[in-house]
């Protein structure tokens, strides 16, 4: 029992070390071509998201963020605003550092502060590598919503895709993703899962370790 | 002799219509369908231009312009970089 436990220990620390040091989006160009609107909605573990935004410029995007983390009940309102502070062009892969900040409201739907309501911001980093072959990519975020919540996340993925199609063909990606959330019993979330894309449109789904559905998408127009 | 001459002028007129200058742009950071629908949406607004291909396996964009018009190379590179990405190499073909 006690060496399950060891095990365990080393196993999340090994994924920690994986987070931490495989820095490199997981949320995939959260920011578009100059005069862009993106539309993003992720549903992983307990947290839900609605993600608007439009990018006036390649660098930058502005949106509207929903988040709503099902299991502490609390949701936040805000206004994103992703940078995009180096991307690095090759012949044939692209790798991208943005920063990303939200500040909004969060609303405490709990039954302890019900309906309490607290101003409050996220912030961190995203950055990604890819070529046409295989992905990887790392983000954080710390969040502080006063005495609603205050907490750092992180998530990493690695990704393959089995075969290489032109522009239009229906792209199907292999992913591998880890999250690292304190907040959750085993501290560390593993998703295996499907990314579909074609031309405008994303979509992802996968099933975690501790049996969460994830189901994403994301239109660009 | 009539039918064919108007046939001669009908076959040229068609074949002017189909003759659209291209240009071919070799681009860095294409790895994506976002990638390439960026390039669409930025070209397509530009007056001058009929249609854009982007072939992802060879990184190149063909740019087709109507009947007369173009959009000079130092404005190809500069939407292109706006849009974030490079430019490698531009060949022009009539």
């Amino acid at each position: 029992m006690d060496m399950n436990k060891e095990i365990r220990t080393v196993y999340q620390h090994f994924m920690c070390m994986l987070l931490f040091f495989n820095a490199i989006v997981v949320e995939a160009r959260p920011i578009s071509y100059p005069g862009g609107w993106t539309v993003m909605q992720k549903n992983e573990m307990d947290i839900h998201s609605l993600h608007l935004h439009y990018s006036p410029s390649s660098q930058y995007s502005v949106g509207y963020r929903l988040e709503y983390w099902e299991n502490k009940d609390w949701s936040f309102h805000g206004l994103q605003v992703n940078y995009l502070i180096k991307r690095w062009n090759n012949m044939n892969s692209q790798a991208n550092f943005y920063f990303k900040n939200a500040v909004g409201l969060a609303i405490n739907d709990g039954s302890v502060f019900k309906g309490h309501t607290q101003a409050g911001v996220f912030s961190g980093i995203a950055c990604d590598w890819e070529n046409r072959r295989f992905f990887i990519s790392y983000e954080n975020r710390g969040y502080y919503l006063g005495d609603i919540e205050t907490l750092f996340i992180q998530k990493s993925r690695i990704g393959v895709t089995p075969y290489i199609g032109n522009y239009g063909d229906l792209h199907t990606w292999l992913m591998l993703q880890v999250d690292h959330n304190p907040e959750v019993a085993n501290h560390v979330i593993i998703t295996p899962l499907v990314r579909l894309f074609k031309g405008e449109y994303l979509a992802e789904i996968g099933v975690s370790d501790n049996g969460d559905l994830l189901l994403n998408w994301i239109i660009r127009f | 002799m009539k039918q064919i001459m108007l046939m001669l002028c009908l076959f040229v007129v068609a074949f002017a219509e189909n003759t659209k200058d291209a240009v071919y742009v070799s681009v860095n950071g294409l790895v994506c369908d976002f990638c390439a629908v960026s390039l669409e949406k930025v070209f397509g607004k530009q007056q001058a231009v009929q249609s854009i291909k982007v072939d992802l396996n060879k990184k190149i964009i063909t740019i087709y312009f109507k009947q007369g018009k173009s959009i000079d190379d130092s404005k190809i590179v500069k939407l292109i970089e706006d849009s974030g990405y490079n430019v490698r190499e531009i060949k022009h073909e009539q």
